[in-house]
């Protein structure tokens, strides 16, 4: 847990903070609107003390309500993972501003949220299916894509009828449509 | 699975009875119009606008004056796995590609959203078959973050000791990959016989000789056997001896060099750009290594150098991957002399239920920076796993590094990259 | 003729030569030859007189025979003192395919691993003659499907197997072959590639040992004696319910 680099990135980023930056064992996150993934970004590369240079990850979550892009980052200045948490991003029409200005490797990660959530990433000079095939039509990761399994059920409730949880793991799923909705946004 | 009726098994052919619902099973040659309301509303469609080329697709495609597509397709002897290279050439040089992937795509983060914890760690193992505790390590260090987990020391050291080992079979093969490739057809038979036994010794340890299922959270499945233990020391007696050997095949190949010295270099800033990790970052320059920039398990307490090259072109990466076997064979010797007692896994409860989180673990794969990241909503399953493997990013160098090298090259620089289809699929 | 014939091997050997019409085991064919025609050996003489059985003419002297006895059917069979295995043309090409089985290089994901590892110098399936793995379709006589078909894959999976010529066989390796295996639930891996293609083997295992896709290939070698592989008849289909 790096107190210091919570310091540095309020210090350059307070405008465009959704919230207070959290800290976990060796990961500090911070959520930003999706509008503003350039800026920050750009900010936290370039900065003298922060250079995240290093892009780990490029991600997309659907948490049910909104669609999220995740961005992990390394740095030398800090021990500690930047994970970067575009929030917000509406699931009707998903669109979220490309990395690919500050890293090439970005356009294939891209791609392959483009490919499993349908988020579509401006910027992004190739955004087409990468795993599916290109007439898919289908977007895999979402949680209104099912599996031909029952989804909701898991294994580890337990056969017996005393096993199962009786408000937990059952209130998690909606009924109606049989989205999971997560319980942390 | 819980609560299915038992049905009798009739045989093929126990099709439901009647007639199929008529709006979606229509014949292309029925002349009824296709109305709106007959196509499936639950289909999801693109979300417009969408063009239906991208930029880099016309780019790609639009062919100039004598330039022609040779497709590499998904099945070819270079045994890399099924990719599709589609090349541009211009006589015998490339002058564009457009690598094609998900012939392997298999649905493992969706599977892995649909399973307890337990089970994820055995789904995550096909990623990267050949080293396949690495993705188990990533998943573990992930979950133990979600869980506040503290793992024995005892566990630790035997997860970096089946690690190590794994890294010299993954490199030995690499090497003889490398070989092959390149149409030299011994060395992947010494690298094999090395792989073999090393395979041995961690079936006598884990039960599997390839996808181990063997790590847990908390630590590992099961302790130090002796049948592993006299493998091993059997293997250590003459492990340097044989690395040697087995390098010594290739390293002062008059061809073997020729061929791979000076093609496809990649140079430090481009490497950056595209998050490249691993031994192919540290063949450019970088000197990032996880185990030392980010250090994890008891990789502290161990003493190893990083090797590290500056050219960045295919010999480069050969070469770093030979002074990593060395180095791996001196973290698994102190390993064996600091192997301290305790349990080999902490204490758990059966059902496990992290409370709602986000964790993120990454590794030091053979091929590099292996990550999870896992988020938790308080159920028993993970609400999303997402898999960042290294050899995907690795590939997606290659419309980078192609260019300009002629079509023999093109075998020698996908396999120094060292990709593993499983894991860049997904 | 025949009589200067005899005289000869009888000179050598000193034994009767036998009369065709006198075997109890098939009726003589009007126009055949019914005397045996009978080599005698002038050219050089065995170290022990009484290797390659003495001289002593044999007691079957026609194809026709020997196929009936179950003597003819023996590995070691042998015919008079000309040494030699009388058969039928087909089972000999039977044998001919089973002891050169040549794989086509189809290895998919982790299972092909296993494969190369059965292929290389531990457990060596060149003991069989499986060695050279063939990268064109149209040399090589089985498919060995290594690793998890995915739907995208498919497509081209099964232009191999239609550029095989025949006789081809096809072998599943591996759960995910079989039955799609830990992949059932997936949305993009085809649940067992006989539903694309006729499959003679299966060997399930997650990955299986070389020695069990040795012991596979052998039951390939046994089923093509056996049957001779009766492609034609082989179905193409699912063998499991629609529902699961």
């Amino acid at each position: 847990m790096d107190r210091t680099l919570r310091r540095r990135l309020e210090a350059r980023l307070s405008a465009q903070l959704q919230g207070p930056i959290r800290q976990r064992h060796d990961q500090t996150e911070i959520r930003i609107r999706p509008g503003d993934v350039p800026d920050v970004l750009r900010t936290v590369h370039d900065a003298v003390d922060l250079r995240f240079e290093i892009l780990a990850d490029l991600a997309g979550v659907d948490t049910g309500d909104v669609m999220q892009v995740v961005y992990h980052l390394w740095s030398e200045t800090s021990p500690d993972w930047l994970r970067v948490i575009a929030d917000g991003i509406a699931r009707d029409d998903p669109r979220c501003p490309s990395a690919t200005f500050l890293w090439t490797g970005a356009e294939w990660l891209e791609r392959e949220a483009y490919d499993m959530f349908g988020i579509i990433f401006e910027g992004n000079r190739d955004l087409r299916r990468i795993f599916m095939p290109p007439d898919y039509t289908s977007f895999p990761l979402r949680k209104d894509f099912l599996l031909p399994d029952d989804a909701a059920r898991s294994p580890g409730e337990g056969v017996r009828h005393i096993e199962r949880p009786v408000a937990a793991a059952r209130a998690a799923a909606d009924p109606a449509t049989g989205v999971r909705r997560a319980r942390v946004s | 699975m819980p609560s299915r009726t038992a049905r009798p098994n009739t045989g093929a052919g126990a099709r439901p009875q009647g007639p199929p619902a008529p709006a979606q099973h229509r014949s292309e040659d029925d002349p009824r119009v296709m109305l709106e309301r007959d196509i499936n509303a639950d289909m999801y469609e693109p979300i417009p606008p969408y063009p239906t080329q991208t930029e880099r697709e016309s780019e790609f495609y639009s062919s100039g004056d004598g330039e022609m597509f040779i497709n590499i397709g998904p099945h070819h002897p270079a045994t890399h796995g099924v990719l599709r290279l589609v090349l541009k050439l211009s006589g015998e040089q490339i002058v564009d590609v457009d690598p094609v992937l998900g012939y392997l795509h298999r649905g493992v983060e969706k599977i892995c959203e649909n399973s307890d914890y337990y089970h994820v760690i055995d789904q995550v193992d096909p990623l990267e078959y050949i080293s396949s505790l690495f993705q188990e390590w990533a998943a573990v260090l992930a979950f133990e973050k979600l869980m506040d987990v503290e793992v024995p020391r005892r566990a630790e050291y035997i997860r970096v000791l089946s690690g190590e080992l794994l890294r010299i079979a993954s490199h030995t093969l690499y090497m003889g990959f490398l070989a092959l490739d390149l149409g030299g057809l011994t060395p992947i038979l010494y690298s094999f016989i090395e792989r073999d036994e090393i395979m041995e010794m961690l079936a006598s340890l884990t039960g599997a000789r390839m996808l181990f299922n063997y790590f847990r959270i908390g630590g590992v499945n099961g302790d130090l056997n002796h049948e592993f233990m006299s493998r091993l020391g059997d293997w250590m007696s003459r492990a340097a001896k044989q690395t040697e050997a087995n390098a010594g095949l290739l390293n002062e190949n008059e061809i073997f060099v020729r061929r791979t010295r000076g093609v496809g270099v990649l140079d430090r800033a481009t490497a950056l750009r595209f998050g490249v990790t691993g031994g192919n970052l540290r063949a450019a320059g970088v000197p990032f290594d996880l185990r030392r920039a980010h250090p994890y398990s008891v990789y502290p307490e161990l003493d190893f150098n990083i090797p590290t090259r500056d050219e960045g072109d295919s010999l480069a990466r050969y070469l770093i991957r030979v002074d990593e076997v060395r180095e791996s064979i001196r973290i698994i010797d102190q390993c064996l002399h600091n192997m301290p007692d305790g349990p080999v896994m902490a204490k758990l409860p059966r059902l496990l239920r992290p409370r709602p989180g986000r964790a993120w673990g990454a590794c030091e794969g053979p091929r590099g920076m292996m990550g999870v990241y896992a988020v938790s909503d308080g159920s028993d399953q993970p609400f999303r796993f997402r898999i960042h493997d290294p050899s995907f990013m690795h590939l997606e160098t290659v419309p980078t590094l192609l260019p300009g090298n002629l079509l023999a090259d093109t075998m020698t620089i996908v396999a120094s990259l060292d990709p593993v289809l499983g894991g860049i699929d997904k | 003729m025949p009589a200067s014939i005899g005289a000869g091997s009888q000179g050598s050997a000193g034994a009767p030569v036998p009369d065709a019409s006198k075997s109890q085991l098939a009726a003589p064919v009007p126009g055949e030859i019914t005397a045996p025609i009978v080599v005698p050996n002038t050219l050089w003489r065995a170290a022990n007189p009484l290797a390659y059985d003495g001289g002593r003419p044999a007691e079957v002297t026609h194809l026709r025979e020997f196929g009936l006895t179950d003597v003819g059917r023996r590995d070691d069979a042998r015919w008079g003192a000309l040494q030699v295995v009388p058969a039928r043309a087909d089972e000999v090409l039977d044998l001919i395919r089973t002891n050169s089985l040549w794989p086509l290089l189809s290895g998919l994901a982790c299972c092909a691993f296993e494969m190369m590892s059965g292929a290389t110098s531990k457990n060596d399936m060149d003991r069989w003659g499986m060695f050279p793995f063939r990268a064109s379709p149209r040399q090589a006589d089985v498919l060995i499907v290594a690793g998890t078909l995915t739907t995208k894959m498919a497509g081209p999976l099964l232009r191999l197997w239609e550029q095989m010529p025949e006789p081809k066989w096809c072998v599943a390796l591996g759960d995910c072959t079989v039955s799609g295996g830990r992949y059932k639930r997936s949305y993009s891996t085809v649940q067992g590639i006989d539903r694309v293609m006729p499959v003679d083997v299966y060997i399930p295992g997650c990955p299986p040992r070389p020695e069990g896709l040795i012991y596979g290939m052998l039951q390939l070698g046994q089923l093509v004696k056996d049957r001779r592989g009766h492609w034609a008849e082989r179905e193409i289909g699912p063998t499991v319910p629609d529902k699961i």
